[in-house]
């Protein structure tokens, strides 16, 4: 029975993200962290269409006196001429919107029963729910804008 | 064999709080660790209280947590119990449960629960002139769950109960399977409604500690899956 109350339907996608959390993972991992050069880049923006937004230099210097002065200093160069590629923009922001709402709930769900096996009272437990459900929105707005306007 | 036997004594009415008390009790490595409780009441400290009755697995009454660990005290061995080395038994009663006295729980909750899932036959078909006949195939689909003896062991090693106290827990949720699962009950609707619910099945985390602890070694964990998967389907279909 299909009750409001009932987290079947929750339940049942906690299983099917985490699943697919496991191959969206590592594709994001190596993606992201590792592989800054071939990347599914079909051109060089920054050749074609002049600049990109890089580190400021201060930045730069940071992340160098923090890792070392060959430190990579990069990658935001690398992500934005990937989500600015005229062929490949589309796939990896399809890809990154599908992962952003999966990992927010599964996360968020995951969350959720951590709040209410200690907040037992019905009323805190509606609570908790809209709050971290609420927070789950606002981060999906804020991901959601990010990764649509990166890039373009 | 002598041992130390250390129990978790507490009455109520005369201490603040539960407290560890030893005594020196000779055993042999194939009684049962029940042996080695009774023979503290009979020789020792007659006002040690603790909950037996058949002593040969059958009637549930006294599960609880022996050397860390929820069992049965008839139906464990003192040999599996000490190693050569140490020859120390500890018992408590069943963690999280509310102590009457000694190792006596209050079980008014456990059965509490255990009548909300409405564990009987639901069936207003008329009544047939002879038995609502069950075939073996059928039967083996809720058989291992039927083995279950209502000792609490389950319900009282989950890590979900320990947090929520008003948690359903394994061993409710074991008789909802066990009769929604039986091909002559009607009743899947209204025992789902129950099961479905905040303190129910979604309160289940599979981490398996029912199953370590049950003495039948019911595959609790597995039912409640299928448990889980029939109320996904149903209210997929409600949905519909
Ligand atoms: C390899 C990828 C992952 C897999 C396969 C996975 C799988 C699971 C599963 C099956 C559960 C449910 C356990 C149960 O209730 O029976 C769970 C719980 C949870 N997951 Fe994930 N997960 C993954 C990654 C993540 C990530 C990236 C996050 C953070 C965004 C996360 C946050 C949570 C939380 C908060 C819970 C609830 C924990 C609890 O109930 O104590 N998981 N995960
Ligand atoms: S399922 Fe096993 S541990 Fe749980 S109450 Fe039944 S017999 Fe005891
Ligand atoms: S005394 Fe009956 S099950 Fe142990």
């Amino acid at each position: 029975m299909a009750s409001s109350k009932s987290n079947a339907v929750n339940w049942f996608l906690h299983r099917i993200t985490g699943t697919f959390l496991v191959f969206m993972l590592i594709t994001h991992f190596w993606v992201q962290h590792y592989d800054h050069s071939v990347a599914s880049v079909t051109t060089d923006v920054v050749a074609q269409e002049g600049e990109l937004p890089t580190y400021s230099d201060e930045a730069a210097a940071g992340v160098k006196a923090k890792f070392g002065a060959d430190a990579e200093v990069t990658p935001y160069n690398v992500v934005m001429q990937r989500l600015a590629d005229p062929v490949y923009a589309v796939l990896w922001k399809g890809f990154n919107i599908l992962f952003l709402i999966v990992a927010l709930h599964h996360g968020f769900y995951g969350l959720n029963n951590v709040l209410t096996d200690y907040i037992r009272n019905p009323l805190g437990r509606v609570m908790a729910r809209v709050l971290s459900w609420s927070v789950a929105l606002v981060l999906l707005i804020i991901g959601l804008y990010s990764v649509i306007t990166a890039g373009w | 064999m002598d041992l130390t036997v250390k129990i978790k004594r507490y009455n109520p009415e005369k201490d603040d709080a539960p407290h560890w008390e030893s005594y020196e009790v000779p055993a042999d490595p194939l009684d049962s660790a029940l042996a080695l409780l009774l023979h503290v009441k009979w020789h020792i400290d007659g006002t040690l209280s603790l909950r037996k009755s058949c002593a040969h697995g059958i009637c549930g009454s006294d599960a609880m947590q022996i050397n860390g660990e929820n069992k049965l005290a008839c139906s464990v061995l003192v040999k599996d119990l000490v190693d050569d080395s140490g020859e120390t038994v500890t018992f408590a009663p069943l963690p999280s449960a509310p102590v009457i006295k000694d190792l006596v729980i209050d079980q008014s909750r456990f059965f509490e629960k255990y009548r909300s899932v409405k564990p009987w036959l639901i069936n207003d078909t008329p009544e047939p002139e002879r038995e609502r006949p069950q075939s073996p195939e059928e039967h083996e689909i809720i058989e291992d769950a039927t083995k279950c003896i209502m000792c609490g062991a389950c319900t009282h090693a989950c890590p979900s109960t320990w947090a929520d106290p008003d948690y359903l827990g394994p061993a409710a949720m074991l008789k909802a399977y066990r009769y929604t699962f039986d091909t002559r009950d009607d009743g899947t609707e209204e025992r789902l409604d129950i099961v479905d619910s905040p303190d129910g099945l979604w309160k289940c985390y599979t981490i398996f500690n029912c199953n370590q602890a049950c003495p039948k070694e019911i595959d609790i964990t597995r039912w409640l899956s299928a448990l889980k998967r029939r109320a996904v389907t149903s209210s997929a279909s409600t949905a519909a």
